[in-house]
């Protein structure tokens, strides 16, 4: 994957500079790639360009095999993930390329107003958009209802942006790792209460890439990962005609799935790479995936449980608060995090014996949400 | 789209003061139309005239807006409509997003429909104020 930050090279190019490195640790040759799946959220919109999947084939050296897009809002590459694993698992294909690129700062000559216009078309068009909802808006809207029924504080929510800060500054493909203090996140300007700037992800530009193949070739692979479970489910859009809104359903539907998949519990994954959009975000997908008991997920993180060196990290990559979060390169990054983590090729950002990884990957409003297991293969 | 509420007609109702919704025979009722009820897959559903008064089920107020939007500091709410007590955390009552006048309701408190909220290329959105 790329560094994630500000990149000034079209869509191909940065796609390029994740898929060509990714196609080379994988040992393979562009003979052995029988497909190309592959994820983008917003280039139709911002950079008025579509049809990408077999023009990054070309732009790669992949013409002629089956390219598709996939789209999903933030779990856009996962979702390509899902299909691509699932293709190899039934035969359809031995080797399959998987990636996802976005453009999402103001190199794309677009500026945050009408950026954060783009990003809310994932909200409902006729039923949420016209109340001037934003995305930061609506995970606000899903935070301050958890707050309210488990007491969950703003000081909490700032402990996990200061967590993945400092997860952040050991990863040097993280657009945003620096040392922060609960003090300057919440001394940060408000952007849409309880999440203050600090609060929130980056607009970021970025690119990732994996290579999936069946077993054979993994065989006579060093280093390869195995993807052990996969869940993907979808939950009602609109928030309001949501059940339990603040439950992030289709992401307990999704790790179930998955668990259920790998023969694992939740309590045998030893870290988890998940969809902190924002840090509330991150409070309900590590009570969603089962790292923390409900409403309990912001104790955890403010007793340093959820950090490098905790009971289990989540985000040892940073997360998208630090890592970044170019839209539809977000999923693939946490299988290539989830990979190198068990590989133990990551540094100083280590996880202490990972074996068992999950990535949650959500879109929208917890719309849709991709929970993949990877373990270590013996 | 079900015959029993489109879009147009939702639209149409907001911009009348009123709030129309589906009701199934699952038990749920839903502030918005849709071709099958999401909750069990039932196409028989019923027009409801839902009621215009509610508690705050969750807020925020949007200090960044979309392009759209020219004003900033505006409150989004979720509103859960009818006689309920707004404590349950699955709620059982139709609920709908729009905005509220001022800057100060909060999570449980009365409010009733207002008027309309109409920044986005002509589309309504319902606007409450506190009870």
């Amino acid at each position: 994957m790329t560094k994630f930050g500000t990149h000034d090279m079209t869509l191909a190019e940065l796609f390029a500079e994740a898929a060509l490195p990714a196609m080379d640790d994988a040992g393979v040759d562009r003979e052995d790639v029988d497909a190309f799946y592959f994820g983008n959220t917003l280039g139709g919109t911002t950079e008025n360009d579509t049809h990408l999947a077999p023009k990054l084939a070309s732009h790669v050296g992949l013409a002629g095999v089956p390219a598709q897009r996939f789209e999903d809002a933030c779990a856009t590459s996962t979702n390509a993930f899902k299909h691509a694993v699932e293709a190899v698992e039934h035969g359809v294909h031995d080797v399959v390329l998987v990636g996802g690129v976005e453009r999402c700062t103001p190199q794309t000559g677009i500026d945050t107003p009408e950026m954060t216009r783009i990003f809310v078309s994932a909200a409902d068009r006729h039923y949420e958009q016209p109340t001037g909802i934003t995305f930061p808006g609506v995970f606000a809207m899903l935070t301050k209802r958890h707050m309210h029924e488990y007491g969950t504080t703003e000081e909490q929510l700032a402990e996990i942006a200061v967590k993945n800060h400092a997860h952040g500054d050991r990863n040097p493909r993280a657009h945003f790792g620096k040392q922060a203090t609960v003090e300057e996140v919440l001394d940060s300007p408000l952007i849409a209460d309880p999440f203050r700037l600090m609060d929130c992800c980056p607009f970021s530009d970025g690119a990732s890439a994996v290579v999936v193949v069946n077993p054979e070739y993994a065989d006579s692979f060093d280093d390869t990962v195995g993807v052990t479970g996969l869940g993907h489910a979808t939950d009602i859009v609109p928030v309001a005609d949501k059940v339990e809104p603040t439950a992030t359903q289709s992401a307990r539907d999704a790790a179930a799935q998955a668990y259920e998949q790998a023969g694992i519990d939740a309590a045998d994954a030893d870290f988890a790479e998940v969809h902190d959009c924002f840090t509330g975000a991150e409070v309900l997908a590590s009570e969603a995936i089962g790292f923390a008991p409900d409403g309990e997920g912001g104790t955890y993180a403010a007793e340093g449980r959820t950090s490098l060196g905790g009971d289990r990290p989540i985000n040892p990559s940073g997360g998208l608060k630090a890592k970044g979060h170019p839209i539809g390169a977000t999923g693939t990054a946490q299988i290539v995090e989830l990979t190198e983590q068990i590989r133990g090729t990551v540094g100083e950002r280590q996880v202490a014996d990972a074996e068992v990884g999950v990535a949650h990957n959500l879109g929208g409003d917890a719309a849709t949400t991709v929970v993949s297991v990877l373990e270590g293969r013996a | 789209m079900s015959d029993a509420l489109d879009y147009a007609t939702w639209a149409e109702a907001v911009r009348e003061g009123r709030l129309l919704g589906l009701s199934c025979g699952c038990g749920h009722t839903n502030g918005s139309p849709t071709g099958a009820c999401p909750h069990c897959g039932s196409r028989d559903l019923e027009r409801v005239e839902l009621p215009t008064e509610g508690v705050v089920h969750t807020e925020t107020t949007i200090q960044v807006s979309p392009s759209t939007f020219e004003e900033r500091g505006y409150q989004v709410v979720v509103v859960e409509l009818g006689d309920t007590s707004g404590d349950s955390k699955r709620s059982s009552g139709a609920k709908v997003m729009g905005r509220v006048d001022g800057d100060d309701v909060g999570i449980g408190d009365g409010v009733r429909l207002s008027g309309l909220v109409s920044e986005d290329d002509g589309h309504p959105a319902p606007r409450f104020e506190a009870v």
